[in-house]
Parts: structure tokens; C-alpha cells; sequence
């Protein structure tokens, strides 16, 4: 809190000490830099970088120019301007919308439409003269009523400033924000706790929209002219590297990187020879090297210096409040699922992965899956999941058929799954880690914006908390844990789902003997409380002994044998598998 | 990485060095997780060194850190008595070790003809008559891309494409996988022959019988250990079983 | 036939072939190694560089070869080792690391050449008359030597080993390495083939165009956007994206104007990208 009243001050002060030339250069780069803090939220946040931000700046600017020549100058336009950045946000949200349903990753694609965009966007401002003026832009734009002075400028931008940061730290600070950070890290895990992934990535590319639109909206009336230039390329550019310079991953990053980048860049241009050439060497070695840019490097520094991290933690974006909520009860019945595999064939390309698999997992308690290698276990998983589409036959979730559907639309149905090798967020602390988890299947949307749900705890995990006091150290990295915890922590994740279907991969593999009789006790210990059906692939057969009363052994894609571990262990044909057919 | 050796290293002018694969207490896994915890064992030339144990117990990962393509983060690797430590896959290929791995055993994308060819200096199929007398379904997919075969054939080709390289030590996972008996049984014979001129295997196997047939010695694994190591003859079925869990 | 529709269809010619050669550089580093070098143009803009710096001096255009060659091949040699390697695997780091070295080639090129267009006279002047029509003489050189190259490369990659050993090399690393390839050196080298045949063909169109130093970012585009067109991995989607992509653009652009020729690709592409990311031939 004290470093940003004091920023807030700083910001307030700053034209007492400096002339109008610098007064004039922040008032137009705090602009930029509004558009900057939202490439940090996509790039450092949600992981997938725009290249073509200066569309949505621009964008924004022609309208508002529009509306201030449209209106003379007289304060109806202040009506049309708050639109014109909320048109900005908007456009940016139904593009990224179209784009991830169409392609789903977030990699070189999105980042390469985002660029052809903005080159389209420019050269319709080149080509449309009538509205945009063509190619020397649309001139004469009044300023805002009132704002006649550098000062008064300065103060406009400042203000908005404060209000992009303030909207961006307070969406950082909710789910939402830990949802990007996680989705950044592993998006199907993401999905697999039930959230819609592509619509959380619009909504970040829909976020940086509004903000660049902010800063466009303000930047006709302050500059008094638009040009295609604003849309295009080069700002995109820059944009991108004063972001990386600075710190893509924290919140103030992007604007240190705009400041002391940009404006510095407009001063020092002309004095220090090859001063750019420098820039873009910096920016190639802060992609390789110092990921988490200047702002990373101060913020270390400052934890080096202060033995209180409270700066870092301001700088990079942490730390999670003390006194507990209780979260409320999912909104699924309790209880197990009727959960069925009808005459399921699937394959990857040419390779058949299932063949004409059938049965039905017991309502409730614990069933194990066996088979030797390439039996199809995980596949199956993957096909309870969603993950893998059904080539023919049916998967029908209490009477509904969930084959085809997104996984996360079937996880919300009550789904809930660990991965064989643990898959937790890593650089989340243990605390969001277990948030997610409990915020899948009971957070709405609106929600999600709500910072209070970080303090969210539920009755299972006191008591997982109980049984494994690491689950409590909840500023802890999940990245420090040992294997055999993370392994722990992403049980505990997928048993706070509360689901009707719980299915674990392979929960113990990887753990020493001590810790494998943990998972044990703690499986057999959820199992009753949640009511739910447990279905656990497992090779260990005295763990399967100790877990479960049915077993299904699949062989080659297919059922092979179900029944109790003694009547699976006396069938000759699930022998034969193990020990090797001589016919 | 190799830093912390748990074995003392033998003395320099041991006279006569193990000859063939030797592993001695090596360690390593991938990230946070030691898969392999001290593991030692050799194949001799001329014989078969069988690695049996459940899934997941650290076979294929023990395949890896002889081959190199994860560090050994303890204990070592010695070809002939030369260590192999510093050398990435290629450069043990170059030594003399064949692999044949579990997963994506060929290249799907290539023709069958050019998986067999792809590293001949010859480019020609002369070599691989014998192979083809025993396994004429390759012959016949000559030309269809190897994605296009089924996981048994798949098995087929490789090995097939392994033996033929014609190397002092070869390294087998799991070759039976998905292959029918009576082509396994061509595998054992193709191994027997090869081992008669000095080969020697390590080779990881789910199936019993089929390792049975082949091996000289057992290293039964679990949990990254070895629970039951020796001769064949002295080891028998039920004793491996006990470990196997079935 | 018309003499003016045998133009257009010979300046269609020219702009899908050339626009091929331009597009193999990446094809090779994108196509068979997964690495979206968005430098590719700047490479263009070195090779184009090269041959203004040869003719400036005086020397024979030809000489622009060895130099692009030695330049781009050198340049890519480095790039390589410093930023490609260690990102292999991380394709969206290696995007953002490639675009901050199209950043540095460009601003490097802008310190020592200014902002300003340079011109490279045509090393063959004059035109050819044949079939009624006069056609200039570099051009045709430039659509033959096009053609040349592609099917050069065609016979190669389809034929030769070391084609076969990247494609083993891509599909399959590890039992690539168990084999005995060498797969760093490699990925190097197909790296960069890369970046000479960006190069080389920079030099190609240098005395077509203005020589500046952000020439190199439309290039990259259209290629770019060539690659998603026809797919990865064969010289034939080039062609195919090539043609569908160079063809719209002369097309439009003859009929209407060479801005709305742009418009129409940049439309079309986004379109492919969104909607088709694997190309035309792609089935599902």
C-alpha cells in the first residue's frame, strides 16, 4: 500500500520539478503505457503475446477523434469517448474469442493474427480518407473541454493511468488473474478443473483491448492528430519490447519499460549513436535471460536489500490474505454418478487406441483399472475426460451422453482427475493451487472477479490440511515442493472438486513406500466422505488388494476381465496377459 | 552431473576391464522425481541380461541413462571399461550400442525401406535377406509409411533395423510388445544367433515366457531398486512372479 | 492468346515464383524444424543489402551471391547457437526471441544504411521479345532461375538422405539420436540452409524493389502466410501457397490496385490462420 500512494504522489508532483518538454513526453507516454500494462496482462499473465496492440490503441483514437471533431470540442463528446475504449475492449474480445474456438492454443498463431490484423487496420486508415483522413491522418481534433495546458494534459493521462493499473492489479489480485497464471502454465489442467479456457483468454485479450483503448481514446484530444501510423506496426513493436524490458510478468513492468524505454528512446535517439540497436539487443537478452525484465531485477534487488519482501511481493504480484472463508457446498448433488462406456471405439490418427471398450463404473467406492502397457488405460481416462473423441459408441454421464462434449463442460458435470505425472501449477503458491481447485464447479463468473475467494477453504481441506501440514504453508511455490508432495497437493486439488467421478492416474507412482500407505489412507479416507465413485489406475496389484473391490483389466483397448482382485488373479486369460501367451 | 559418485572408482590400472555393458550404482530420473535409485548390473558379450519388473518400477528410465539421454546423477556407465559418461546418444551409438526403445520405436514418417536404409552406407536392402526370410510381412510393406504399421510390426522393424546395425552391444525395450508368439519366437532365435557371435543384450520385458527363452540373467526391478538379480538358473519363475504381482 | 493477357499471366508467373524462392527460407526453418524465424525477412533484407553494397562498389552483380551466402550463412550460424538452440521445443519463445532479432537486424541496418530506399540497377537491362509480347529480360532470368531453384530443391529433399535424416530428425528425435544422427548439428545446418536461401533470394529481388531496411517485414508476412496457405512440409504446399497467395495478389491487383491486392491477402490469410491453420490440403 505504501509504495503505490507513494508512485500515486510521485506521479502528482512530478510536474512541480520538471518543465514542459518532460511534462508533455510522460503525458503522451503514460498513454502508451496504459497499452503496455495490457500486453503484460496477456503476455506475462495469460501467456500468449499480442503483436499487434497499436490496432486496439488506434482504433480507439479515430473513434474518439471522430466523436471530438463530430461534437466541436463541446463536452457531449466526453459521453462517447468511455465508448469508444469500451468498443476497443470489445472488438479485442470477440477477436479472441473467434480466434481461440478456431484454434485453441495460444501459440505463433494468435500472436501472427494479431499482427495481420493490425497491418489490415492500417491500411484501411491509409486507404478510407473520407472518415480517417488516409495517410496524413485525421487532423485538427480539439482538445478536451477544459484540458487546455501541458499540466492539465498531463494530469488526464496520469489519472488514467492510475485507473488502467488500478483495474489490472485488482483483476490480478482475483481468480481470474490466478486463472491466467495458471492457464499460462498448463491450460488443460486448467480446463480440467472445469473453466473455460478460451473464453479466460479472451477475456484477458479483451481486457488489454479496453486498456489500450484508454489510452487511444485519450491520445486524439491530446495529441490533436491520428494517424495510420498509431494502428500499425512499429508502435506494435515497440509496445511489445518496452513490456519485455520492463517486466511482462508484474503489474508496474510494462509502464517502467514504456517510461524509461520510450521517453528515454525520444531523448537519447539522436545523442547516443546505435541507441536503438542497443534496445533490441537488450530486448533479445531479456527474452533469454531475465524473463521477468527490470522490474523482476528491482524487485530482487529490494528483497536482497529489505529483509521484508513486502516490496517484491507488491512488485511481483503475491501473497495471499490471512483470515479464512468458508466456500460454499458445490452445486452438484452428492453422492456417486452413473457413469457408462457404451461399445467405445478411438484411436490417433491410424492407430487404434480402444476397441469396442464396455462397462459401467460402480456408483460409488473404489475400482481399480489394470493392464499391461498400451492396454488403453490412460486413453480411457482421456476418453471420461473428453480428451479423446469417441470414433464410435457412447459415454453416458448420469443418462446424459458426454461423448463429444468439451472437457470442461464434463468436468463440470463432476468429473474430477490427477494426472499420473502431478500436475500442479508450479509457480502458483500452494494456497491459489488449492483455490482453483475450489473454485471449480463453485465460482461463477462474476466470481471470479472477487479477490475475497483467495481466502477460500472448505472442511476437506482442514482436514487435508491436518493430515499434511504443507497444504497450509500457502505462500509456498508449488515449484519448491518434493515430488512425492506435489503428488499430494494435486490429490488434494482433484478431491477439493468434489466430484461424482473422481479418476486417479497412477496416484502413487513415484513415491517411497511411507508415502505411497499415505495416499492409500487418505483415498480410502475421501472415498465414504464424498460418496462419489473413485476409479484408480494402478499396477501394484497389493495396492489394488488394499483398494478396491472391483477390478477391470483392459487388454489391447478392450475389457478383458472385471471382478474382485481374487477372481482377476485366479482368470487364466489375465494371466496369460502378464506372463506372456505361448499361443 | 557426475559429480557425486556414491561407487569408489576402481583403480586406475585395473588389469583387465569388464568387457561388454557394465552399469555400476547409477541414479538419475527426470525432474524432481529419482526414478532409478543404484542400480548395477552388466551385460556380458554373448550374454542376454533381462530387466523385468511392473510398470513404472524405472526399466525404461534405466535404458536412458545408459544411452544417455538423461544424466546419471550418481554411479556410472562403462563400455569395455571406458567410462561413457560425457557422451550424448550419438556418440554412444558411435561406440557401438544399438537401441531399440519402447515408445515410437520407428520413424512413422518414413517408409519402411527408408527406416531400414535411413543410416546404411550401402542404401541397398542386400543386408536384410535373413531378416526378411523370417519376417516376410516386412518385405511386403516395403514401401508403405511406417506410421501405417501396427505396434507389433512396429516392434518387428525395429529390432529388425537394431540387429542389423551389427554392433557389439545392443539395448532391447520391451521388443515383445504387441507382437504375436510366433514372431517372438523368430526374435529369440534372431537373438540367440547374434549372441552366439559375442552380442551383448540388456533387454527390458514384461513377458515372462518370452524372457524365459532369452536371457542368461535376471535384474528384477521395483521402485527404481534391484529386488532379485543373478543367473537364470538360479532364479525361477515363482521368485520373479512374487515380484511382479500378479 | 492477347499480347496484354500473356503479360499478366507472365507478371502472375513472376510473382508466384518469386514469391516461392522467397518463401523457402522459412519453409525450410519453419516446415521441417517447427521454428518460426520472424527474422526470415530480415534475412531477405541482408541478401538485398549484399547485392546493393556489391553493385554500389562496382563489381558484378553475380558476386552477390557469394557474399549473401557467407553473410546470411554466417548470421544464421550465430542466431542459431545463441537463440534458436537453446528454445528448440519452446516455439512461442523462440517467436518472441526471433522478433527481437528481426528488431536488431532492422535497427542495425537503419544505423548503418539510413532509413532511406536504396536501388540496385538491374543487372540485366533491356527486355525479350517473344510470342509478340516484350517481357523484361531480368524478370524472365528471375522466373527461371525461380523455377530452377524450387525444382532443385524439390529432387533434393525428396531423394537425398540428409532430406530424409531432418524429417527422421523432426519426427522423432530421440531414436534419430539412437541412431547416430547428430541432431544439434543438424538442426543447425537445416537452420542454416534457412537462412542463405533467405538471403539468396534478398539478392534476387534486390534490383526489383527498394532496398530499405523494413523491407524484410513484408516478406516474412507473405511467407508467413504462404506456409499457412499450403501447409507444412513439402515444396509442393509452397507452390500451392505460393500460387494461391502471389496469384491473388497479382490478380487483384491488376484488376483493381496493388493495395487492395495486399488487403485481399492479408484478409485471406487471417482467415486460413483462424479457420484452416494447417493449409488447404489439410483433411481434418
Amino acid at each position: 500500500m505504501r509504495t503505490t500512494s507513494l508512485g500515486i504522489l510521485a506521479i502528482l508532483l512530478l510536474p512541480l520539478v520538471v518543465g514542459d518538454y518532460w511534462i508533455y513526453q510522460f503525458g503522451l507516454y503514460f498513454l502508451y503505457a496504459a497499452a503496455a500494462v495490457g500486453i503484460g496482462a496477456c503476455w506475462g499473465r495469460a501467456g500468449f503475446l499480442p503483436l499487434g496492440q497499436a490496432m486496439f490503441f488506434g482504433i480507439a483514437a479515430y473513434l474518439s477523434g471522430l466523436a471530438l471533431i463530430a461534437c466541436d470540442g463541446s463536452a457531449t463528446a466526453l459521453i462517447f469517448l468511455p465508448l469508444a475504449a469500451a468498443a476497443s475492449g470489445l472488438l479485442a474480445y470477440l477477436i479472441a474469442a473467434l480466434v481461440f474456438r478456431g484454434i485453441g492454443e495460444s501459440g505463433a498463431y494468435f500472436s501472427m493474427i494479431t499482427l495481420a490484423l493490425s497491418l489490415l487496420t492500417f491500411q484501411i486508415a491509409n486507404n478510407w480518407s473520407t472518415v480517417t483522413g488516409g495517410f496524413n491522418g485525421l487532423k485538427g481534433i480539439p482538445g478536451l473541454p477544459g484540458i487546455e495546458s501541458y499540466t492539465a494534459s498531463y494530469y488526464v493521462a496520469a489519472v488514467a493511468l492510475i485507473l488502467v493499473l488500478g483495474l489490472c492489479g485488482w483483476l490480478y489480485d482475483a481468480p481470474i488473474g490466478i486463472l491466467w497464471r495458471a492457464l499460462a502454465e498448463n491450460e488443460r489442467r486448467v480446463a480440467l478443473f472445469g473453466f473455460d479456457t478460451n473464453r479466460l483468454k479472451a477475456i484477458a485479450f479483451g481486457v488489454s483491448g479496453l486498456v489500450a483503448g484508454i489510452g487511444g481514446v485519450l491520445y486524439a484530444p491530446q495529441q490533436g492528430l491520428v494517424s495510420p501510423q498509431l494502428t500499425g506496426f512499429i508502435l506494435s513493436a515497440n509496445l511489445v519490447i518496452w513490456v519485455a524490458v520492463g517486466g511482462r510478468g508484474t503489474l508496474l513492468g510494462p509502464v517502467l519499460g514504456t517510461l524509461i524505454v520510450g521517453a528515454l528512446t525520444t531523448q537519447l535517439r539522436d545523442t547516443i549513436p546505435f541507441w536503438e540497436v542497443l534496445m533490441a539487443a537488450f530486448f533479445i537478452f531479456v527474452v533469454l535471460a531475465m524473463p521477468d525484465g527490470l522490474a523482476g531485477a528491482i524487485a530482487r534487488a529490494a528483497t536482497r536489500l529489505t529483509a521484508s519482501s513486502h516490496l517484491a511481493r507488491k512488485l511481483m504480484g503475491g501473497g495471499a490474505a490471512r483470515p479464512k472463508i468458508m466456500a460454499p457446498a458445490r452445486t452438484l448433488e452428492a453422492g456417486g454418478a452413473q457413469l457408462e462406456i457404451r461399445d467405445v471405439s478411438a484411436g490417433i490418427g491410424e492407430v487404434a487406441i480402444l476397441d469396442r471398450l464396455s462397462f459401467a463404473i460402480r456408483q460409488s467406492g473404489i475400482s481399480c483399472i489394470i493392464g499391461p502397457n498400451g492396454a488403453g488405460k490412460t486413453s480411457t481416462f482421456n476418453l471420461l475426460t473428453g480428451e479423446l473423441a469417441a470414433r464410435r459408441g457412447q459415454v453416458v454421464l448420469d443418462g446424459v451422453m458426454v461423448s463429444g462434449m468439451a472437457p470442461h463442460r464434463i468436468v463440470r458435470r463432476g468429473v474430477g482427475r490427477k494426472f499420473q505425472i502431478p500436475s500442479v501449477f508450479p509457480d502458483l503458491a500452494i494456497a491459489d493451487n488449492l483455490g482453483i481447485a475450489l473454485w471449480s464447479g463453485r465460482a461463477s463468473w462474476l466470481d471470479l472477479l472477487r479477490p475475497r475467494l483467495r481466502r477460500w477453504t472448505s472442511p476437506m481441506l482442514e482436514e487435508l490440511c491436518e493430515r499434511y501440514p504443507f497444504l497450509a504453508e500457502a505462500d509456498r511455490r508449488a515449484a519448491e515442493l518434493s515430488h512425492g508432495e506435489r503428488q499430494i497437493l494435486e490429490l488434494a486439488m482433484a478431491l477439493l472438486t468434489e466430484p461424482r467421478v473422481l479418476l486417479l492416474d497412477e496416484p502413487c507412482a513415484g513415491l517411497s513406500p511411507e508415502e505411497t500407505q499415505g495416499v492409500i489412507d487418505v483415498i480410502r479416507w475421501a472415498a465414504p466422505r464424498l460418496g462419489s465413485a473413485i476409479v484408480v489406475i494402478e499396477h501394484d496389484m497389493s495396492l489394488v488388494k488394499a483398494l478396491a473391490a472391483t477390478v477391470y483389466v483392459l487388454h489391447n483397448g478392450t475389457l478383458l476381465a472385471e471382478g474382485s482382485v481374487a477372481e482377476i488373479q485366479a482368470d487364466p486369460a489375465v494371466r496369460a496377459v502378464y506372463v506372456g501367451s505361448e499361443k | 552431473m557426475t559429480g557425486q559418485r556414491s561407487a569408489p572408482a576402481p583403480a586406475a590400472q585395473d588389469p583387465a576391464p569388464a568387457p561388454g555393458l557394465v552399469f555400476e550404482a547409477v541414479e538419475g530420473g527426470y525432474g524432481s522425481a529419482t526414478v532409478v535409485r543404484g542400480l548395477s548390473g552388466m551385460a556380458a558379450p554373448g550374454e542376454v541380461l533381462c530387466v523385468l519388473g511392473r510398470n513404472g518400477v524405472g526399466k525404461s528410465t534405466l535404458m536412458k541413462l545408459l544411452l544417455g539421454y538423461i544424466p546419471c546423477l550418481a554411479g556410472r556407465v562403462l563400455l569395455d571399461g571406458r567410462p561413457l559418461d560425457r557422451l550424448d546418444p550419438p556418440a554412444r551409438r558411435r561406440r557401438g550400442i544399438t537401441y531399440c526403445p519402447q515408445e515410437r520405436p520407428v520413424f512413422d514418417d518414413l517408409s519402411v525401406r527408408d527406416n531400414l536404409t535411413l543410416m546404411r552406407h550401402d542404401r541397398t536392402l542386400a543386408a536384410f535377406a535373413p531378416y526378411f526370410a523370417r519376417f516376410p510381412i516386412l518385405e511386403r510393406r516395403l514401401n508403405q509409411h511406417a506410421g501405417t504399421l501396427s505396434g507389433g510390426e512396429k516392434k518387428i522393424l525395429s529390432i529388425v533395423r537394431g540387429l542389423s546395425e551389427e554392433e557389439r552391444v545392443v539395448l532391447l525395450d520391451e521388443p515383445s510388445e504387441g507382437v504375436q508368439w510366433e514372431n517372438i519366437l523368430h526374435m529369440a532365435e534372431l537373438i540367440a544367433e547374434r549372441k552366439a557371435k559375442g552380442v551383448a543384450f540388456i533387454v527390458v520385458e514384461q513377458n515372462l515366457a518370452f524372457a524365459e527363452r532369452i536371457a542368461d540373467r535376471y535384474l528384477v526391478m521395483d521402485q527404481g531398486k534391484s529386488v532379485l538379480a543373478g543367473p537364470r538358473a538360479e532364479i525361477g519363475r515363482d521368485a520373479i512372479l512374487a515380484h511382479l504381482h500378479v | 492468346m492477347s499480347p496484354i493477357f500473356l503479360i499478366q499471366a507472365i507478371n502472375v508467373l513472376y510473382g508466384v515464383t518469386t514469391l516461392a524462392v522467397l518463401v523457402l527460407g522459412l519453409a525450410v526453418i519453419f516446415g521441417l524444424l517447427g521454428v518460426l524465424n520472424i527474422a526470415h525477412g530480415e534475412f531477405v533484407m541482408v541478401g538485398a543489402y549484399c547485392a546493393w553494397a556489391v553493385t554500389a562498389d562496382g563489381l558484378p552483380f553475380l558476386l552477390a551471391v557469394p557474399l549473401a551466402l557467407v553473410v546470411c550463412g554466417l548470421l544464421g550460424l550465430v542466431v542459431e547457437r545463441v537463440l534458436i538452440r537453446p528454445l528448440y521445443h519452446r516455439p512461442f519463445d523462440t517467436l518472441v526471441a526471433t522478433w527481437g532479432l528481426s528488431l536488431l537486424l532492422r535497427k542495425t541496418a537503419e544505423a548503418i544504411f539510413g532509413l532511406g530506399f536504396r536501388s540496385v540497377r538491374l543487372p540485366l537491362a533491356g527486355t525479350w521479345h517473344f510470342l509478340g509480347v516484350d517481357y523484361p529480360s531480368y524478370r524472365l532470368v528471375l522466373i527461371a532461375v525461380s523455377i530452377l531453384v524450387l525444382a532443385a530443391l524439390f529432387l533434393w529433399y525428396g531423394s537425398s538422405r540428409t532430406g530424409m535424416r531432418i524429417r527422421a530428425m523432426v519426427g522423432n528425435a530421440d531414436l534419430a539420436q539412437a541412431q547416430g544422427i547428430a541432431v544439434k548439428r543438424l538442426a543447425a545446418g537445416t537452420f542454416i540452409a534457412g537462412t542463405i536461401l533467405a538471403g539468396l533470394g534478398g539478392v534476387m529481388v534486390a534490383p526489383l524493389v527498394p532496398v530499405q531496411p523494413f523491407m524484410g517485414l513484408d516478406y516474412v508476412l507473405r511467407a508467413f502466410f504462404v506456409l499457412v496457405v499450403g501447409g507444412l512440409g513439402s515444396v509442393l504446399g509452397v507452390l500451392a501457397g505460393a500460387g494461391a497467395i502471389g496469384g491473388l495478389d497479382s490478380v487483384v491487383s491488376a484488376l483493381i490496385d496493388g493495395t487492395y491486392g495486399y488487403f485481399t491477402v492479408l484478409v485471406v490469410a487471417i482467415l486460413f490462420l483462424w479457420l484452416r491453420p494447417r493449409g488447404i490440403f489439410a483433411h481434418n
